[in-house]
């Protein structure tokens, strides 16, 4: 399978120089099975440039099939969606995957991005048919021969890592998550900022252990982990209600999982080019320093990598520094 | 009026190497007046930018006041309103004038944007600074900003409609007027009245003619009917904004370039022709 960069960055798009090197799109991540449809993971700014590729092959002529998981509906991980090529074109078919709570159905969430006044195209003016499956952590299905499994993460509302099984290689994708030191699953708005390190009530503690357990256990073996790791550590301390990790997060699941490669991702909006070197760099050592087997790299926007046995040959291209 | 760009992109910000020297990020727009008084234009992307540029001013320390001026509610023109630093800070306090049927509906559009299902910030109300939601009732002149006169009128655009906006200070104008799609016959005469005689009108330039001949459904201008708007209204200056998110560096210097030529054969020679940049600034 390919592997696709075509968003890397958190929060909100940040246009400009310093940031051309990475990329400014927010988050979008394709899986390509060999010879099989594109699985795509989260529809942040990046994925109008993959629908305006994907409208050269078979989406141009509306015989076309997408998937699309979505790690949660925040704005900067459904943001493109309503610039998506291949649903304006009649005849190609789109599934989308995420998981909703109770009180909203999934269909609902996304027709209110584009209701009036917000959109001028509303989702029943689209021409593609657009299927929508809700689903709940655990649950475990197949996309034409990839097995798809999800787990739930630590961010406000709803947010699902997903690890994806094909061609002998395995992909997981996990963003958007905090650590798993303070709840933050299902809080609708956090006033207060936790304080970090803070003893836990025993229940809290124990649904945080057994999130980050089923985590681990999701990553476990993983040729390729792609990680929010959004934040530095002190910028952590000083917004740990945001729900997102640093490379030292990313690392410590990165090693008890035994993955392969480990990819920082969902970077800050206000990252410059060289601080995201930088960060790099300063992870590569830490997980030396910790022994870790794996390589880190960072994700850019066109990094692209093969996995698996199709042909061999482990990332390709220049991985983990943006050109 | 000192006016400063920081983001002149139509529809979804547009970043890459293609677009660093107009910049990719979606509308907002700065005024300065001659009191030092703040009027913000839309609240695309750029407030972003905005809001961190304005943290070393009395808005760092909640102290801040402002006017926004919201054209529409198309997501390009208010998805930097959760990240615009100086509504986090208490004590900052903004008045936010837009379309809307009354007051409370158009405060009920931008907490759409807060919804949780989109964003953690959950309400408005969450915001540490102070929100005065006002919907404007067209053609009514209303002061803002310590004495600066502000007339609203809406343009065709698309299946909705976009507040133009005049501000006029001191005896000099300045017209914002993105996201435009005028009907065959051009701006109705309301809105050349509003135009009429402006130092600077602003104007919606998303596409080449023959983009906006393909799309006309989605009510934006091309170059020439810009051009032809800001000849019949005696316009002192154009400003050309709202580009294309697929249009590159290069395209945005060639539209200008066939803006500059439509203007000089079409009767508008004496108008001055500025294409906005992200970080440049003009006085008015």
């Amino acid at each position: 399978m390919k592997v696709r960069f075509w968003g890397v960055r958190g929060s909100i798009p940040v246009p400009g120089p310093s940031t051309n090197r990475y990329g400014g799109n927010t988050s979008c991540v394709e899986v390509r099975p060999r010879g099989g449809w594109p699985i795509i993971i989260d529809a942040g700014t990046g994925i109008r440039r993959l629908g305006q590729t994907l409208m050269d092959e078979r989406f141009g002529d509306g015989s076309g099939t997408a998937h699309i998981l979505i790690s949660h509906t925040h704005w900067d991980h459904i943001q493109g969606m309503p610039f998506f090529s291949p649903l304006y074109r009649a005849g190609n078919r789109v599934n989308v995957f995420a998981r909703q709570r109770g009180d909203t159905h999934l269909q609902a969430v996304f027709a209110s991005q584009t209701e009036d006044p917000y959109f001028p195209v509303p989702l029943t003016a689209l021409k593609a048919s657009i299927e929508f499956h809700e689903l709940v952590e655990g649950n475990r299905f197949e996309i034409d021969g990839t097995m798809v499994t999800c787990t739930r993460l630590n961010h406000p509302w709803i947010a699902m890592a997903y690890r994806l099984d094909c061609d002998g290689a395995s992909v997981v994708y996990c963003s958007d998550t905090a650590p798993f030191t303070d709840l933050l699953l299902e809080h609708e708005f956090i006033k207060t900022p936790p304080s970090v390190g803070a003893p836990l009530p025993p229940t809290v503690a124990k649904q945080l252990a057994t999130m980050r357990a089923s985590l681990v256990a999701l990553c476990k073996g993983a040729d390729l982990l792609i990680y929010d790791t959004q934040f530095t550590v002190d910028e952590y301390q000083l917004r740990p209600h945001w729900g997102h990790s640093t490379p030292d997060d990313a690392i410590a699941i990165a090693r008890e999982a035994g993955v392969k490669t480990l990819c920082l991702f969902h970077h800050a909006p206000l990252r410059t080019d060289d601080a995201q070197d930088a960060i790099l760099l300063a992870a590569r050592w830490t997980a030396r320093q910790h022994g870790c087997a794996f390589d880190v790299i960072a994700a850019y926007e066109g990094m692209s990598i093969t996995l698996g046995d199709d042909d061999g040959v482990g990332p390709g291209g220049r991985p983990g520094v943006a050109p | 009026m000192k006016l400063r760009f920081w983001g002149v992109r139509g529809s979804i910000p547009a970043p890459g190497p293609d677009t660093n020297r107009y910049g990719g990020n979606t509308s907002c727009v700065s005024v300065t007046t001659a009191r030092g008084e703040l009027v913000i234009l839309d609240m695309g992307t750029g407030l972003m930018h905005l809001g961190n540029h304005l943290l070393t001013t009395p808005f760092g320390k909640g102290q801040g006041q402002a006017t926004i001026l919201l054209s529409h509610a198309h997501w390009d023109h208010i998805q930097g309103l959760g990240f615009f630093a100086p509504v986090f800070i208490p004590g900052n306090r903004f008045v936010l004038r837009g379309h809307g049927r009354s007051s409370s509906m158009l405060e009920g559009i931008l907490e759409g944007q807060m919804n949780p299902n989109f964003s953690p910030l959950y309400t408005l109300k969450n915001l540490g600074a102070a929100f005065d939601v006002r919907a404007v009732v067209p053609g009514v002149p209303f002061t803002v900003a310590d004495g600066v006169q502000v007339t609203a009128r809406p343009n065709p655009h698309g299946t909705t409609t976009a507040l133009a906006f005049r501000l006029e200070e001191a005896g000099r104008s300045f017209v914002y007027a993105s996201d435009a799609g005028y009907p065959a016959e051009g701006p109705s005469p309301e809105m050349l009245e509003l135009y009429r005689g402006a130092d600077a009108l602003l104007h919606d330039t998303t596409y080449t003619p023959a983009d906006q001949a393909d799309r006309q459904a989605r009510g934006f201008s091309s170059y020439e009917q810009a051009a032809d708007a800001a000849i019949a209204a005696g316009a002192r200056r154009l400003i050309a904004f709202h580009y294309d998110q697929d249009y590159t560096d290069a395209d945005v210097d060639a539209l200008t370039v066939g803006c500059r030529a439509y203007l000089d054969g079409h009767g508008g020679a004496a108008i001055e022709l500025v294409a906005a940049a992200e970080g440049n600034q003009l006085e008015i």
